[in-house]
């Protein structure tokens, strides 16, 4: 612990850094940023840097504002973006209240606690998120709705398109944090890319998905476009997933492998899967946090709106990827209902919680799923026993009110929050008037 | 052989010199020996060193039988023949190694020494064989660690000061077990890749396996037994580039078990012992081997307080050395770290819980190791200084116990005495164990129960001693353990007296340190209470100077020791010289730590001992901390009317009585006498009682008898029997008029009496709420009505909420004609002979609309105590509607008890199982929750506070271990929750 605050002491002097932004996250998944000088950054790492909580969003009770932001040296960075003549570099940071306990709700700290518990059991959690997000020429809202950079398709390579130059960059900025990049390509939709970060404990993802969103969005205003990762921007088009492949490790040997098990999964992997599938419905106002995430995960193709799991199905919700059969280290399963705009700490523990309570208790693993569920009628569906996840946010939060899985992972102070955020986005939605019910319903009543 | 005979008497008394005890037995085996070694009997002497002669006569005897040739090639060195005795006198497992093999009787010629781990390593080495099974070479791997084990015990059994040499003992055992762990991987290897079965390995791929096993605990310290678990963390790194780290693991992870195995499996020669990997990450559950790097990063993510301190004995045992060492330097930092931590503190006291539980009863009195006075103690007073010095003083940071010790005397932490007696009382237990495992070659920590085994432990100590001594030796040195953790810790913080005393005089800041570790907020404060209780030449000073540590120490075991200092000190001065006080304090130790856990534990208590000082005295005998009965407090009462007829005295001296009891049964309460229900039961009673003296007094001199009579009904958790700290009184008056000519007059006597009873009720020093708010017409209504009255206003005005309001009406007070036609009253209204659907609506609307306007401004509903999410209020409208809707079909579930009510609306089938068990819980923990934060305040508040030290402090009324804050608020948020969503599912349906 010492020797890292020590090297970023050092580092501090030898860039002639200028600011240290810390950095920490809602219980939205918004990234939060306080930026202090060089000179108090020892103080930052003895004591803490003090804040007024009340006015992040869920972070604090309203009656205990004083909160206490502790930059955790590990994560030391120098942002790539800033000028070399204004070196700025960046840190995470727990939340804690002033005696020195973790902020109940700082969503970091809620990931951790899940991964203690896994640890307990004997687990680490490694997770590869596939971020899936569209460009935009602007911000601004055309007349036929978002204006999409290119008109490309799936691993089109367009020559000197923007996209392909805006990821060389983005990656590259990436690996400049210590972000490791493991491919990158076009996506299905006009102007949507997809990159994929290389596998990391979950924490260390969760970090990297938020230092992603800032690096991409940066990236864009570079080159004059904008980045977007909302859910489902485009009705015609695909939405925006972070489908998640994870594993568990035992030490340093992967427990969801077994060389004799169907597809190479051992039965903690079969009890995880059968966890994750159980719970779904109720983690999914999280994974899925917004009205919109809705309108990805109903809007057909290849979302995964059912809960089933396949073995190089593209409609299941949980896929179990092709095994290459040098390497045991990389079984793995992967989930696809999470979207790009997900809080990732508060998600990762949700679903890690889901699967361990999965292996807890020896949950079965229902009978796998081959055909596309898609093109199966809702009366096979029911006859094959497959559960659709929630239609709708409203439908998300009633699932979630119920979860005691749920207020035991997040804890009961973050449950509360999210619920009555959720809620009110909830309401706020339901008394809009929308462009479709005005386009079916003006002309002809 | 007529001609022995006559010497039978002189030999009985010789053999009973030489210290045997079955003096027959022994003639009759002397006679069997003498046929294969004749003049044996030159060499009886010898016996009166051995520790159990019987034993070592019977086992020299088999050998004879077995194996003469062995032995009788010894016949003319009696100086062997001593050492063989000895042994076979005071293992009876080594005796039967040496039946099995005898050719090691000849290790007994040579003059002891203790081996080192070189020359150990070089004889597993050579006595292992180059040809041969699995089977041979495990024999021979567990056959040389006897032979060692034996030379080791040879050298300890001729120590004429076995005390000053048992450090070298421990140590040369831990170096046994390192050569023995380092073979059995040796063997690991050799398995691996000569046999099939653990899978297919080439010798290349097991050679760049580099694994090492780091010791942990005594093993780690250089500190072990003759026979315990032997505590490991395994650490694999892969020394070829070629070889992937899972294979590497793989292949480590084998070894790891196969070791292991070759030390517990069972064989015809005997296993050696466990091998205990539990300490590791993760523990049980946690992978077998890890690398460095994955140790590494779960000591910077994961880790608990505790694993830290247990890394503090850390060492490289076995196999890749220099990969241990650079284990151990990446890991020591950690340690000293986890001692700068915010909740240093709770784990200082997790670690004293440690200590002292899990004790089987019936061992408490034989237990070595762990309970008061055992070694335990020792290593945690020893661990203890080190972790709260050791910071900042790397000089006292070793790992075995006795070079620790030396090293805090040095250091100036504990005085050259205490140093001493604390090194000398060490061995002496950790002797005591070695003798007694030695015995057997077993683990236990317990002291035999059998006499013929206690007299020869007591010979093995020393020959001299008979079984009472060695006890009465035992006992001397536990209790001296006791006191020597107060004298080593706690005296010196006595910083005046100490120097006066002649004892350790600390630094400031190393008092402070000390002070700080066990949970003072304010050092430099508790230091000037300490002095203005030690100095001065008054008895009681000085019984206070002897007191204080052990004080100090029961001060640091609660949660608020500044406090409790303070209240201490005005608690000693309030009473002074008073006999009984100070005899309490020397005499029963119960009490004084009784009054401390009050003390440091309650404001309450703290306040109302201020008040009432003798109250200390009750905690002398957990009886008188049990609530009054009734009968005896209405006899009470009774002679204090017969002396004061003035009302206005004998109201004072009544409401001394309520604080009084008030006091016990926030005692009882606080030192868990008895249960949270006994606990509302008392304080209804109490209460009923207060109102009903009071009641009877007045009535006796105010009211005109042949004009009205009156009554008192109580309402709401009164009603219920549910009062906790800080409850009010929700009551009615009622009166019955007797003169029916005479209304107008009988009302405004009644007010009168009503109005002074409640001025006599008020105590200023502990408030007592009379709370009228739920009469007719409420905030605005009469203070009293008679019966009629009420009958008339029930029938034309009576709202809703107050026929609800009459479930837990209870007359306490009036006569049985009055309390009967109340009853009856009461009867038509809460069990109303219809309860229409626009009923139920009404009362669900009036919760709806109370749930936003009762609760005050700017709190949480989900803190909220009566009126919040889930709490008292949600359950107790839950039962209520079920009673208004049911309770005139189905009289068995008519209650004014809360828990009643809820078991009886089960079996009567308005309720489920699951539901009720929900409510009840939630209940029940709102209702403990709100009586544990009025002990802890003094103050009465219907909100969960936010912060963690009061948290803290109320769940340790409640029960919960040190440390617990954060837990019993989830527990708290989440049983409300639970309740809630039964209160809208049933309560909205």
């Amino acid at each position: 612990m010492d020797k890292q605050r020590d090297f970023v002491l050092r580092t501090i002097e030898e860039r002639n850094v200028q600011f240290v932004r810390l950095w920490f996250t809602d219980v939205a998944g918004t990234l939060k940023s306080v930026a202090i000088a060089p000179a108090e950054i020892e103080n930052a790492f003895a004591e803490g840097i003090g804040f007024d909580g009340s006015a992040i969003e869920g972070l604090a009770r309203s009656y205990e504002s004083d909160m206490l932001a502790h930059p955790d040296p590990a994560t030391f960075q120098i942002l790539p973006w800033r000028s070399e003549t204004d070196p700025t570099a960046r840190m995470f940071c727990d939340i804690s209240t002033p005696d020195g306990v973790p902020a109940a709700a700082d969503p970091r700290n809620v990931l951790r606690r899940a991964l203690a518990k896994a640890a307990k059991m004997g687990f680490s959690f490694y997770t590869h998120p596939e971020i899936e997000f569209y460009l935009l020429k602007s911000a601004e809202i055309g007349p036929e709705g978002p204006i999409p950079v290119d008109k490309a398709g799936y691993f089109d390579n367009v020559p000197g398109e923007t996209a392909h130059d805006f990821r060389r960059r983005a990656v590259s900025m990436l690996e400049q944090l210590g972000i490791s990049v493991e491919f990158s390509h076009h996506e299905g939709g006009p102007g949507q890319n997809e990159i994929d970060l290389r596998y990391a404990d979950a924490l260390t993802t969760a970090d990297n998905i938020m230092t992603f969103r800032t690096v991409i969005k940066e990236v864009a205003m570079e080159q004059g476009v904008y980045a977007t990762f909302m859910p489902k921007p485009f009705t015609e088009h695909p939405g925006s997933g972070m489908h998640t492949h994870m594993s568990l490790f035992e030490g340093d040997t992967n427990a969801f492998f077994d060389g004799s098990g169907e597809y190479h999964l051992s039965k903690t992997g079969k009890s995880f899967i059968a966890g994750l599938l159980r719970h779904a419905p109720e983690i999914t106002a999280v994974t899925n946090q917004y009205v919109n995430s809705y309108k990805r995960l109903w809007g057909g193709g290849e979302a995964p709106s059912f809960v089933c799991w396949g073995h190089n199905n593209r409609s299941a919700l949980i896929r179990v990827p092709l095994y290459k059969p040098t390497k045991s280290q990389s079984s793995r399963i992967e989930y696809r209902a999470i979207d790009s705009a997900a809080n990732p700490y508060l998600s990762y523990a949700l679903i890690l919680a889901a699967g361990l309570k999965g292996i807890e208790e020896g949950y079965e693993l229902p009978a796998e799923t081959e055909d596309n569920v898609w093109k199966l009628t809702d009366s096979e569906r029911r006859a094959m026993g497959i559960q659709p996840l929630p239609t709708s946010l409203d439908h998300a939060i009633r699932k979630l009110e119920e979860s005691e899985l749920a207020a035991e992972t997040l804890g009961e102070h973050v449950f509360s929050y999210v619920l009555a955020n959720k809620r009110a986005e909830w309401n706020a939605y339901r008394s809009q008037v929308t462009p479709f019910e005005l386009k079916t319903n003006l002309e002809i009543l | 052989m007529p001609a022995e005979e006559p010497k039978t008497g002189q030999t009985l008394s010789l053999l009973a010199h030489c210290g045997f005890d079955d003096l027959e037995k022994v003639l009759a085996q002397l006679d069997e020996v003498s046929k294969t070694y004749p003049d044996f009997e030159d060499n009886l002497p010898i016996f009166q060193s051995v520790a159990n002669p019987d034993q070592a006569l019977t086992a020299l005897n088999h050998l004879l039988s077995e194996h003469p040739e062995q032995v009788m090639a010894a016949k003319k060195d009696k100086v062997s023949l001593a050492r063989l005795l000895r042994l076979l006198g005071a293992s009876q497992a080594l005796a039967d190694f040496l039946y099995r093999h005898p050719q090691n009787i000849t290790k007994f010629k040579a003059e002891p020494v203790l081996p080192n781990l070189e020359s150990m390593k070089h004889n597993f080495q050579n006595g292992a064989p180059t040809q041969g099974s699995y089977q041979e070479r495990l024999r021979s791997l567990r056959v040389s660690y006897r032979q060692l084990l034996l030379q080791i015990t040879i050298w300890d059994l001729e120590q004429e000061k076995p005390l000053e040499g048992l450090g070298l003992v421990a140590k040369a055992l831990s170096d046994l077990a390192s050569a023995a762990l380092e073979q059995g991987l040796d063997l690991a290897r050799w398995e691996l890749v000569h046999t099939k079965t653990h899978g297919q390995f080439q010798i290349a791929e097991v050679k760049a396996t580099r694994i090492a096993i780091i010791g942990m605990g005594k093993g780690g310290a250089g500190e072990l037994n003759y026979i315990s678990d032997v505590d490991v963390i395994f650490v694999a790194e892969s020394s070829n580039e070629n070889l992937p780290r899972d294979r590497m693991l793989d292949i480590a992870t084998k070894l790891a078990t196969r070791m292991m195995r070759a030390m517990d499996q069972a064989d015809s020669e005997p296993a050696l012992w466990q091998v205990d990997a539990n300490l590791r990450p993760e523990g049980k559950s946690g992978a077998l081997v890890r690398t460095l790097e994955s140790h590494l990063s779960y000591y910077a993510k994961w880790a608990e307080n505790w694993e830290f301190q247990a890394l503090l004995k850390a060492r490289p045992l076995a196999g890749d050395v220099p990969l241990g060492f650079e284990y151990l330097q990446a890991v020591q930092p950690l340690v000293w770290a986890s001692s700068k931590r915010e909740n240093f503190v709770e784990s200082v006291q997790r670690m004293r819980e440690r200590v002292s539980e899990n004790i089987p009863v019936e061992e408490v009195d034989r237990q070595i190791k762990l309970g008061p006075g055992g070694l335990r103690d020792v290593e945690f007073t020893v661990q203890l200084l080190q972790l709260v010095h050791g910071r900042s003083d790397e000089s006292v940071r070793a790992a075995d116990t006795l070079t620790a010790i030396r090293q805090l005397v040095n250091g100036g932490y504990i005085s050259r005495v205490d140093g001493k007696e604390f090194s000398e009382h060490y061995s002496f237990l950790r002797l005591l164990e070695h003798r007694i495992q030695l015995m057997q070659l077993r683990r236990t920590h317990l002291m035999p129960a059998d006499s013929t085994l206690l007299r020869a432990l007591a010979r093995s100590i020393d020959p001299n001693w008979s079984q009472d001594q060695l006890l009465a030796r035992w006992h001397e040195v536990k209790k001296s353990v006791r006191q020597l953790h107060q004298r080593i810790f706690y005296r010196p913080l006595l910083a005046a007296v100490a120097a006066t005393d002649g004892g350790l005089v600390l630094q400031r800041d190393q008092i402070n340190d000390r002070l700080a570790a066990i949970g003072f907020q304010n050092p430099i404060g508790a230091i000037q209470h300490i002095e203005a209780l030690t100095s001065g030449l008054s008895r009681r000073a000085q019984i206070q100077r002897q007191l204080l540590p052990v004080l100090l120490e029961w001060f640091g075991r609660g949660t608020d020791p500044d406090t409790a200092l303070v209240a201490f000190r005005r608690l000693s001065e309030n009473l002074g010289e008073s006999h009984w006080y100070l005899r309490m304090l020397r005499d029963s130790s119960g009490a004084a730590e009784r009054l401390t856990t009050a003390l440091s534990n309650s404001k309450l208590a703290s306040q109302m001992l201020e008040v009432i000082p003798e109250a200390a005295a009750w905690l002398e005998d957990s009886k008188t901390l049990q609530p009054r009965t009734r009968a005896e407090l209405d006899q009470e009462a009774r002679s204090i009317g017969e002396r004061h007829s003035d009302l206005t005295q004998f109201a004072t001296l009544v409401r001394a009585i309520r604080r009084r009891e008030t006091l016990r049964l926030a005692l009882g309460a606080i030192l868990d006498e008895f249960d949270f229900l006994t606990l509302a039961k008392g304080l209804t009673e109490l209460s009923e009682w207060y109102l009903a003296v009071l009641a009877e007094k007045v009535d006796h001199q105010i009211t005109d008898v042949s004009l009205l009579k009156i009554g008192i009904v109580a309402m709401g958790r009164f009603g219920g029997g549910e009062l906790s700290f800080g409850s009010d009184a929700d009551v009615m008056f009622v009166y019955d008029v007797v003169d029916n000519s005479r209304r107008d007059e009988a009302q405004s006597q009644a007010e009168k009496v009503v109005i002074e009873l409640r001025n006599l009720a008020k105590d200023n020093q502990l408030e007592f709420d009379i709370d009228l708010d739920l009469r007719p017409e409420g905030k605005n209504g009469a203070i009293v009505r008679s019966i009629d009255s009420y009958s008339s206003y029930y029938s034309r005005w009576g709202d809703l909420w107050e026929n609800q309001a009459l479930l837990r009406a209870r007359v306490i007070f009036g006569d049985n004609q009055l309390k009967t036609s109340f009853e009856a009253l009461a009867d038509r209204y809460r069990y109303p002979s219809e309860f229409t659907h626009k009923d139920i609506v009404e009362i669900r609307r009036v919760k709806a609309r109370v749930e936003n306007e009762r609760l005050p401004q700017g709190a949480d509903p989900n803190r909220h105590l009566k009126l919040g999410r889930g709490s008292l209020s949600d359950v107790e409208w839950l039962v209520q509607l079920l009673q208004l809707r049911y309770g005139t079909s189905h009289p068995e579930i008519r209650t004014p008890h809360t828990l009643e009510g809820i078991s009886q609306l089960v079996q009567a089938g308005f309720l489920q199982s699951y539901d009720a068990r929900v409510l009840e819980e939630s209940w029940k923990f709102c209702s403990r929750v709100r009586s544990a934060m009025v002990l802890w305040s003094g103050k009465k508040s219907d909100i969960l506070p936010t912060d963690r030290r009061q948290l803290e402090a109320i769940s340790r009324l409640l029960g919960y271990a040190s440390g617990s804050a954060s837990e019993f608020e989830q527990e708290y948020l989440a049983k409300t929750r639970r309740a809630r969503m039964v209160f809208e599912r049933v309560f909205f349906a």
